[in-house]
């Protein structure tokens, strides 16, 4: 791809294959910043490379935002959420805006996000800090008093989550004192929330200039296993909502440019309530799905949004029309083994000769015993589907949890 | 009317072809550094439009854009010509579905090639027609049988796509023509006498299999196959129905001189029939040993020649026969067989040389390289014995396997033909020193220390000696052109005689400019060729060594393929009264199609075995490089405009058409 000499650089923080295939494609100079294993891969492929060991930020980091600055790179862009201080630290020198790196730091803590929603009018749930087992507890016992709930009567589970783990990981569901004995003591500290009965879904905006220039809604069939977008047209009924929660978010945050990734949940009675919000690309490949529906490729669309050299045009040019443009729904499923022993990958046939499978990422199993799921843990791979409606893309979506992939 | 279950059927292919279209052109899209992770879903794609009953015909037809996209890249796919046919059988019966998919999607594109659907860059419509031929052969039981347990419970549904594919390849390639075609094709390889036969073994194995089964419809298909399945496994009275190794032992120890007489002469036919020899036969010639040289005659089916040769070195035979002759090594029993019949145990060194092989030990690198990959009873001693009686016995059956050592095979065969004992030398110090020293203009080289040869991988598709001896030849032919780094001219003209050996004529010709590629004095080269080589202008003097020459190689549509080294052996009228050149091809095969109407033979126009013969006029419109005696010479020959303007006419429509690089080492070979 020819390079726009126009515009300057940008930086990608954090290895990502897909992510580096956009940008080579794209008529953005890049230069990737990843740990030095990365290093010969670059070296191999050509691919533009700064080695850089993220771990925590330390007072070393103001060396990488320079030497990204020698290089001519206009902005830092975090594709994992442990590169997301980092780009915070980086463009807050990069673009002479300390308030950045405060930015990036609440993206980090779902606790101190939590507050800060909070704080913007934001609707949240109930939550608290957990530091220890017994903070769970009685987290437990009172969101379930709140609820007039009697001794004796099955609680209303709550959520834990590690406090700045992307996505599903380290996300627990507890209901009884059982669960929360088994949860182990690296786990602390972290956040517990009430529970929700409603309508889980997650938002994906590119922001440019304050302003919100794509926004998707991701429809979760069953969290933890499967998503497809864009929403059904029962939940896009709900996109004027959804972009004003959005657009206040966006106000309470603070954010000129880039992309976030919020969850929320809508009750029965139509109200949002804020979960969390990721200053990264979404986990689960919802970037994938939305190039099979709208054609456009979301880490391009990354580096558009992020790009302070980006042009009014350009975006214009860039982003197809929400939901009209959209080639029927595209989703994916995250197979998790059902069974404790497996020896092989079998794809159920009814799966694969359903007209809306596309293709799977599936590889043969490594271990035969299966560790026993605690937390949502990691799924063995994503099997991904397209078709013209939503409502059998749903149900194929949640037929899937009954079958097995791994025998 | 259209059955709707056909139409939901055609949709299903549709649908699952056009989500393969969408991953090929993501990865045609890529750039290359993330091609890699295009390919499991392109694989998969492929995998559910292969499963499909007609997946197959569209993947062939994509055929030419799959290997665009890149989807061999970086693999042993990439380059055709050296894929070897019996690996395909692992791969297609793999639990591993990539490997079957890209394995099958190889094949289909090989069938495009075949088919002339896609001109392929290293592969020639006839090389792939070749491959795919073996491919079936070796894979019959895909094409006839019903799937076993064994193949559903380890691929499951995947097994559907290597049975599509064969029931596609048959089908367009013909049904009975491919039995009918791998059995003439076998006929045709067998009577050029390959001393390499494991692979007409294994297809022949695969025949017997079938035949054997109830469940394999054959229609009027494999008549031919017979001759080939008993020479194996049931050449005579006693071994008809391929009674075992062991209870053949004790059938043998319950005859008598005439019913063991009888056993032997059907085994000596079988032999001479084919070239094919059956583990049987190497039990019976050792059970014969204690029991007269008659019948050793018999068995080894000798002429007067060849009997007079026994009767005279009879302790040698016997020591011979001891400790070469076993059923994993039974070739030796041929090998040893046309040995005696060349007579050439009269020349002087060649029995005390054959002692010395006899009691040679190995050193450990050459042990190593000699140890059969399946076979471990049989031991490297036994196995290197064997390939030194076959190469004495056929020189001419020599091959370079598909390694670029066309020299070195070449010298070989030279050396077996023209000067054996020179050939027993140099397989004792390869074997015994783990080092040939050779000298060029008085310098010596040694293959231990002279770095890479023409082939960068260690050779593995090769007989014995070959396998022992090829690396250290090619280390120093490679480095004697590099000696030559820096002289003007063609290299070839000082390494050829001083590799191959004195008799290669130090007169030298050649009809391409090294410098820019172009002809360069046709017209004089091949007026020197006819004065050299041709019997009405060179005073009818018939060639007397075996002489090392240069071909310009062409496929069917007579495109240039590369520079190829041969020997030209003989120049001589064939049966029907045409002038003929005979020479030795150091390829597998030299029965090939070199396009614009020559084919050369291999059986029918006055060959031995191993020659390949063309008439004289054809056979110089392919040549570039020979060699002459300077002494012997005389003037450019007086052969007729029009003859000369045929010649040229052949040239200019192959090889000769578009500017040539020329120069470098025969390294195509």
């Amino acid at each position: 791809m020819t390079k726009n000499p126009d515009k300057g650089y940008v930086a990608l923080l954090g290895w990502s294959l897909n992510a580096v295939e956009a940008a080579a494609s794209f008529d953005r100079r890049y230069v990737v910043v990843a740990p030095d294993w990365a290093e010969d891969y670059c070296r191999e492929h050509d691919i533009p490379y700064v080695p850089w060991n993220f771990e925590r930020l330390n007072d070393r980091s103001m060396e990488i935002a320079q030497t990204l600055a020698d290089m001519g790179v206009d902005v830092a862009i975090p594709l994992f959420e442990e590169t997301v201080e980092w780009a915070g630290a980086i463009n807050s020198v990069l673009l002479d805006n300390p308030r950045l790196l405060g930015q990036a730091m609440l993206m980090r803590d779902k606790s101190l996000m939590k507050r800060r929603a909070q704080l913007g009018g934001i609707r949240v749930g109930i939550f608290e800090e957990a530091h220890d087992r017994d903070d769970v507890m009685r987290f437990l016992k009172r969101v379930n008093q709140t609820l007039l709930k009697l001794d004796g009567d099955p609680n209303d589970p709550i959520h834990f989550k590690a406090f700045d783990k992307a996505g599903c990981l380290g996300h627990r569901v507890i209901r009884t004192p059982d669960d929360v004995d088994a949860i182990p003591d690296e786990e602390f500290p972290s956040l517990m929330e009430s529970h929700l009965d409603g309508w889980e879904f997650a938002v994906e905006a590119w922001i440019h200039q304050g302003k919100i220039r794509f926004l998707n809604i991701s429809e979760y069939v069953s969290l933890g296993y499967s998503v497809f977008v864009p929403a059904s047209p029962e939940l896009e009924r709900y996109r004027p909502q959804i972009t004003e929660q959005i657009e206040k978010l966006v106000k309470t945050f603070d954010i000129e440019f880039g992309f976030i990734h919020p969850e929320y949940f809508v009750t029965s009675d139509s109200e949002m309530y804020f979960g969390e919000v990721a200053y990264r690309p979404p986990g689960f490949k919802v970037f994938e799905l939305l190039e099979r529906v709208y054609g456009f490729n979301a880490y391009q669309a990354l580096i558009l949004s992020f790009d302070p050299k980006t042009t009014e045009e350009e975006i214009q040019a860039f982003f197809p029309k929400e939901v009209e443009d959209a080639q029927g729904y595209a989703g994916c499923f995250g197979v998790y083994p059902r069974r404790r022993v497996v020896s092989r990958l079998e794809i159920p046939e009814e799966t694969e000769d359903h007209p809306y499978f596309e293709s799977h990422e599936l590889t043969a199993p490594l271990q035969e015993t299966v560790t026993k799921r605690t937390a949502f843990g990691t799924h063995w791979g994503l099997v991904y589907f397209r078709g013209d409606e939503a409502d059998t893309l749903k149900a194929l979506l949640a037929h899937q949890e009954t079958l097995d992939f791994y025998m | 009317m259209t059955d709707p279950d056909d139409v939901a059927v055609t949709q299903k292919l549709a649908l699952r072809v056009e989500r393969f279209d969408e991953a090929l052109a993501a990865m045609a899209r890529a750039p290359a550094f993330a091609r890699p992770g295009k390919m499991p879903p392109l694989l998969d794609a492929a995998r559910l439009v292969l499963q499909e009953e007609s997946g197959c015909a569209a993947m062939a037809s994509r055929a030419q854009a799959i290997e665009e996209a890149g989807v061999f890249a970086g693999s042993d796919w990439a380059t055709p010509q050296i894929l070897v046919p019996s690996l395909s059988r692992g791969a297609l019966r793999s639990a591993d579905a990539g490997l079957v998919v890209i394995e099958s999607l190889s094949q289909l594109r090989l069938l495009a090639i075949a088919q002339s659907w896609f001109l392929h860059p290293l592969m020639s419509s006839e090389q792939a027609h070749h491959y795919l031929t073996q491919v079936l052969a070796l894979n019959l039981e895909l094409l006839f049988a019903a799937p076993g347990e064994a193949e559903r419970a380890v691929q499951g549904r995947l097994a559907r796509v290597p049975r599509n594919l064969f029931a596609y390849l048959a089908e367009t390639i013909g049904y009975e023509h491919v039995i009918d075609q791998l059995i003439d094709e076998i006929w045709r390889v067998l009577k050029q006498r390959p001393i390499q036969v494991d692979s007409v073994k294994d297809m022949i194995t695969q025949i017997a299999v079938c035949r054997a089964r109830r469940d394999i419809h054959w229609g009027g298909a494999g008549q031919g196959a017979d001759r080939l399945v008993s020479s194996l496994y049931g050449p005579t009275q006693a071994t008809r129905e391929d009674p075992g190794l062991e209870e053949y032992q004790r059938r043998l120890d319950r005859m008598d001189a005439p019913a063991l007489q009888y056993e032997a002469s059907g085994f000596a036919r079988a032999m001479h029939d084919t070239g094919l020899v059956s583990p049987y036969h190497a039990v019976i010639l050792r059970h014969l040993l204690g029991q007269g040289d008659h019948l050793l005659v018999e068995c080894l089916g000798l002429s007067s020649t060849g009997r007079d040769c026994l009767l005279c070195y009879s302790d040698l035979v016997h020591a011979l026969i001891e400790s070469a002759v076993f059923p994993g090594t039974a070739q030796a029993v041929y090998g040893l067989a046309l040995m005696l019949e060349r007579g050439i145990l009269y020349q002087p060194p060649i029995a005390p040389a054959l002692w010395r092989q006899l009691g040679l030990s190995l050193c450990v690198s050459a042990a190593e390289r000699l140890q059969h990959r399946t076979d471990t009873a049989i031991t490297p001693e036994a196995r290197l014995l064997e390939g030194v009686l076959c190469m004495m016995g056929l020189p001419l059956g020599i091959g370079q396997g598909n390694n670029p050592t066309c020299q070195s095979a070449r010298a070989l065969s030279m050396w077996a033909f023209n000067d054996p004992d020179y050939l027993l030398q140099m397989v004792a110090w390869a074997a015994r020193d783990d080092e040939i020293v050779m000298h060029f203009e008085g310098q010596a080289i040694s293959s231990r220390e002279s770095a890479g040869g023409v082939a960068t991988e260690m050779p593995v598709d090769l007989d014995p000696v070959s396998l022992l001896v090829v690396p250290h030849l090619d280390r120093i032919y490679a480095e004697m052109g590099r000696r030559c780094v820096g002289r003007d001219g063609d290299p070839h003209r000082w390494v050829n005689p001083e590799f191959h050996g004195w008799w290669s004529g130090r007169g030298f010709h050649i009809n391409v400019d090294v410098a820019t590629g172009l002809l360069h004095e046709l017209e004089d080269f091949l007026r020197h060729f006819y004065a050299a080589y041709h019997p009405m202008y060179n005073g009818n003097q018939p060639l007397i060594h075996p002489q090392p020459a240069g071909i310009a190689v062409t496929d069917s549509a007579a495109r240039f393929i590369g520079w190829h080294a041969i020997t030209i052996l003989r120049v001589s009228l064939d049966p029907s009264g045409m002038m003929r050149v005979y020479f030795y091809n150091p390829n597998n095969d030299s029965g090939q199609d070199w396009g614009d109407g020559l084919v050369v033979s291999t059986s029918g126009c006055g060959e031995q075995f191993g020659e390949a013969s063309l008439p004289f006029e054809q056979f110089a419109s392919r040549l570039y490089i020979f060699h002459y005696d300077l002494l012997e010479y005389g003037e450019p020959a007086q052969v007729s405009q029009e003859e000369l303007d045929r010649v040229m006419g052949y040239v200019h429509r192959s090889w000769g058409r578009e500017r040539l690089a020329a120069g470098g080492l025969q390294a195509e070979g």
